[in-house]
């Protein structure tokens, strides 16, 4: 039972981040139609940008050491006050990490911003009203363009980055077992969860969320009504892009850098199918159910099994419920 | 021929068909008219097997069809035209046309792959019959080897309609086959339809709105209204029914018609 | 010139061949694939069975995506069903005649396109893509794990026998290369072959138009399958081949980059075309080379530019990719029927 809470509360942690990459899909996918294979990538990109601006920009030499470093004297004192590993020494820690990491998180979020505009503009803007089939094949090009990319960029052996949170074990007790999380995870989860809220509120209920679903709706349409489109394509690409930096930002620290990374992103493809492409809530409940059911397979079947889990579920799933948990059934008209 | 009985079908509170009872008999042209959105289109797409009626029966020669699926009902030899064009838009019109002699032929997987012997005869049996059972008699070999994809709005529906006869069907479904053309076009239709039943003495079903022309055609017409049954009979009967005078022109219209009836 | 129509006979106009251009295109084909694997060097005969292997997987993939109009991005595991076949075989009997191999590498492969079919008599497009890319994921991730390490080598891989006709090993590329190419002149005819007669034309015909194909009575559930079975029984065919060519096969050479190379390849050629397959692969496999030639001229074979080498291929494979679906949707084959249009009308019109 003991064993069974902690890897629950894993898998819950491991599924919001699932819902964070998520939902740069499913905001794309409402707005332009395009289901964005290489979302993974993006999001490769944004770990990579935070790795950039919050470890080697610091690192630098015209940087003024504080950015890497932050000590002020009443830090050092708190500091030396605070036992090795202990919650005040991580505490300390992460207040001196925390101007890079800020940087980083600007770093990233500009930079991800700027290349999902010209992923826009350049690739598929020019697609726009083409088949499914074309839409799909140059979002998988975009993934080889990334990767390589990527290699060409980033040659140096990724190091650790600075984690989001102050980074300290947490034991408690629940049902007279004991249990053991990360803070940084759980601050991953809160900002995940608050993020997916945040998103969703203002796609229901600002102007330009409205547009966005008027869009998703009927493009043409949503055009004559005096929607300005393409800006609605490229806030979707926007959203997309900064909630990925993020994401990336929290995947880094998690599990490290590689240009692998971005494979991830088709196994979150298979969460949003599952969920139902148009419906975020679905999407979050499925985040959730596969970030359980991957921790359960990493317990009981071992590592493997567990990166198959979304692609088993996914065939299942669509097998049964062709268009996902919530998802919206499209009536072809005859 | 065909017999539809107290069809009904629904989707989900809106009853796209109530209680629609007909037969089309053998050989003659049966019309069914009504407003939009009168459940015409869903009468042909549960004949046609797109859609399972929640209630009631599809009879083709006696036999009950309600539950067979769509392909199956081409092997009776149910064919049909589309609204909207259905055309296979990446083919020729040859091609279109010899796709109407599917169910005739039998050559599969192997026989197709190796070609040379049965499916080489049938083939050019196939083609021999499509052009002169249909190329030669609507006047489109001119166009058979285009693609229907470049063809103008009139002659696609033509090509439609051969396709739908290459099937040597015994009942033929036309929905809307004049709608959008012009007066010249329309009359080159209607022709086509009299021949048609002329020469293989088809059973066909029709859905139009252009009433001149269901007039004229139509030895029995079958009024829509709402998914709703209100008239049948012969176009003169059908013409002078006040369900159907109120259905097409409001109640004052009806009040009208039978106070210079009276 | 090629101009009137002049045929008196329908079988004429029904021939594959029906102009002097085509036959005498076809017959120079012929000729060339003879006479290459004499003046070839081994490493070009390396790159022409590579191609023409790829070709034949191509092939496959045209007749479900490009004739059916079904979406997978799967088929690199019918590759390695194919592959892994023809090694279980020859690890359980070993010198089966190739031939037999070959069949029931197909065959294999076939059955196993039924199964990863089934999805596709609910879902289209997108979800179809999703859910061969699980598919193909899983039939890698049962090949990697220990449970079938005996025929498959588990994540080491395994090394591959050569063929053997009556007692001769085919050991030589040159050997291998006359053993690959008649097979896929074979399968290319028999494909074409199928696009022109009743099967094929009722693929075009759900990839055209479902509904309507339905009404003409084809049945929607038997001949979406049967296309899953066809094309996974090319790249069946194409796996045992690999199997024979190369000594030795890895489960990661037929993961999520096998599948989309083989796209790429069907995008760049142009889909649901007899040619395009070929066009595209050659293309898509020739350009690594050329890239290779261009980096060494200009890099004069400096070691620290190789390390470029691949993440340059990749770009140069994306912007294939985005370039051909941006100006040329319809694949090299759409280039090669302008050229001969033109050719045709030549003095008259462009």
């Amino acid at each position: 039972m003991g064993q069974f809470i902690q890897y629950l509360i894993n898998g819950l942690i491991s599924g919001s981040i699932l819902a964070l990459i998520a939902i740069g899909i499913v905001a794309v996918f409402k707005s332009t139609k395009v289901v964005n294979f290489a979302h993974g990538h993006l999001i490769m990109f944004g770990a990579y940008f935070y790795f950039t601006f919050a470890v080697m920009l610091p690192e630098a030499a015209f940087m003024p050491s504080w950015v890497a470093k932050w000590e002020p004297q009443w830090l050092l004192d708190y500091r030396g006050d605070a036992m090795m590993f202990s919650k005040e020494a991580a505490i300390a820690t992460w207040v001196s990490n925390l101007p890079r990491i800020l940087l980083g998180l600007v770093g990233a979020l500009a930079a991800n911003a700027v290349l999902a505009l010209l992923i826009e503009r350049l690739v598929m803007r020019p697609l726009l009203g083409q088949s499914i089939f074309a839409m799909i094949l140059s979002t998988v090009g975009l993934i080889w363009v990334l990767e390589g990319a990527a290699g060409l960029i980033w040659t140096a052996e990724a190091e650790q980055v600075p984690t989001l949170g102050p980074n300290f074990p947490i034991r408690f007790e629940l049902f007279g077992t004991n249990l053991f999380l990360f803070s940084a995870s759980l601050v991953n989860f809160v900002i995940a969860l608050l993020l997916f809220a945040g998103l969703m509120l203002v796609l229901r209920y600002t102007r330009s969320g409205i547009a966005i679903r008027a869009t998703a709706e009927d493009q043409s349409t949503a055009y004559g009504m005096g929607i300005n489109v393409p800006r609605v394509f490229s806030t979707a690409w926007l959203i997309a892009s900064m909630t990925g930096a993020i994401a990336g930002a929290i995947l880094a620290s998690r599990t490290g850098l590689s240009p692998a990374m971005g494979l991830f992103g088709l196994s979150v493809l298979a969460v949003v199918l599952m969920g139902g492409l148009d419906s975020f809530l679905g999407v979050l409940i499925a985040s959730m159910l596969i970030g359980v059911l991957e921790a359960m397979a990493q317990w009981k079947l071992g590592g493997s099994v567990a990166e198959i889990v979304p692609y088993v579920a996914v065939l299942v799933v669509i097998l049964i419920r062709p268009h996902g948990f919530l998802g919206q059934k499209e009536i072809e008209r005859i | 021929m065909l017999t539809v009985k107290d069809a009904e079908l629904s989707f989900g509170g809106i009853k796209a068909l109530d209680q629609v009872s007909f037969e089309a008999r053998s050989g003659e042209i049966t019309a069914i008219i009504g407003p939009n959105g009168a459940g015409k289109t869903s009468l042909f797409n549960i004949i046609s097997g797109f859609y399972r009626p929640q209630r009631g029966q599809i009879l083709f020669d006696n036999t009950d069809i309600t539950r067979m699926r769509a392909d199956k009902r081409a092997n009776l030899g149910i064919a049909r035209t589309f609204q909207n064009l259905a055309l296979f838009r990446g083919m020729t019109v040859l091609d279109n046309i010899k796709l109407g002699g599917h169910i005739r032929l039998r050559s599969g997987f192997w026989t197709s792959g190796w070609f040379y012997g049965s499916a080489q005869r049938e083939e050019l049996a196939l083609r021999a019959q499509i052009e002169r059972d249909v190329i030669d008699f609507l006047e489109l070999d001119h166009i058979r080897n285009a693609p229907v994809a470049i063809l103008p709005y009139g002659l696609q529906k033509r090509v439609e309609l051969g396709r739908a006869l290459a099937m040597q069907p015994n009942v033929l479904l036309l929905d809307e086959p004049v709608a959008g053309m012009n007066r010249e076009e329309t009359e080159d239709m209607a022709r086509f339809i009299l021949d048609i039943q002329e020469r293989w003495g088809t059973t066909i079903l029709l859905v139009e709105h252009d009433m001149g022309m269901v007039m004229d055609l139509a030895n029995q017409v079958v009024v829509l209204n709402f998914g709703r049954q209100i008239a049948s009979g012969s176009a003169d009967s059908v013409q002078h029914n006040p369900a159907v005078i109120e259905a097409y022109l409001g109640t004052k219209a009806t009040q009208e018609a039978s106070l210079q009836a009276s | 010139m090629i101009t009137g129509n002049y045929k008196t006979r329908y079988q004429d106009d029904e021939s594959i061949w029906n102009n002097w251009a085509k036959r005498w295109g076809f017959a120079l084909s012929i000729v060339f694939l003879v006479v290459f694997p004499f003046v070839a060097d081994n490493y070009m005969l390396l790159l022409a069975g590579q191609i023409a292997i790829f070709i034949i997987a191509v092939a496959g993939l045209n007749v479900l995506v490009g004739y059916t109009g079904l979406m997978s991005l799967g088929h690199g595991a019918f590759f390695a069903i194919g592959a892994y076949t023809a090694v279980a075989i020859h690890h359980e009997w070993p010198g089966t005649f190739p031939l037999i191999t070959l069949v029931v590498s197909i065959l294999v492969a076939a059955a196993f396109g039924v199964l990863f079919g089934l999805p596709a008599l609910r879902v289209k497009g997108l979800y179809l893509a999703v859910a061969t890319l699980s598919a193909n994921f899983i039939v890698l991730f049962f090949i990697r794990e220990h449970w079938f390490e005996e025929w498959t080598g588990g994540v080491r891989g395994t090394e591959t026998p050569n063929a053997v006709f009556f007692g001769v090993e085919l050991v030589s590329q040159q050997a291998k290369y006359f053993m690959i190419a008649p097979i896929m002149v074979i399968m290319l005819l028999f494909a074409q072959n199928l696009f022109r007669t009743r099967f094929g034309r009722a693929l075009i015909a759900i990839r055209d138009k479902d509904y309507s194909a339905e009404i003409m009575g084809i049945s929607l559930y038997s001949y979406k399958l049967k296309s899953f079975a066809i094309s996974a029984g090319y790249c069946g065919a194409a796996g045992c081949l690999w199997a024979y060519f190369f000594p030795a096969i890895l489960p990661e050479d037929f993961g999520l980059n096998m599948s989309i190379t083989l796209l790429v390849c069907l995008v760049a050629g142009g889909m649901g075309r007899t040619l395009g397959p070929i066009f595209g692969t050659m293309l898509i496999l020739l350009v690594p080379e050329m890239l290779k030639v261009i980096v060494s001229m200009v890099t004069d074979g400096d070691a620290m530019a190789q390390r470029y080498f691949s993440p340059m291929r990749d770009i140069v494979f994306g912007l294939m990719i985005i370039g051909f679906l941006i100006f040329e949707p319809m694949g090299l084959v759409n280039i090669w029927d302008r050229f001969w249009r033109f050719l045709s009308r030549w003095p008259f019109a462009k």
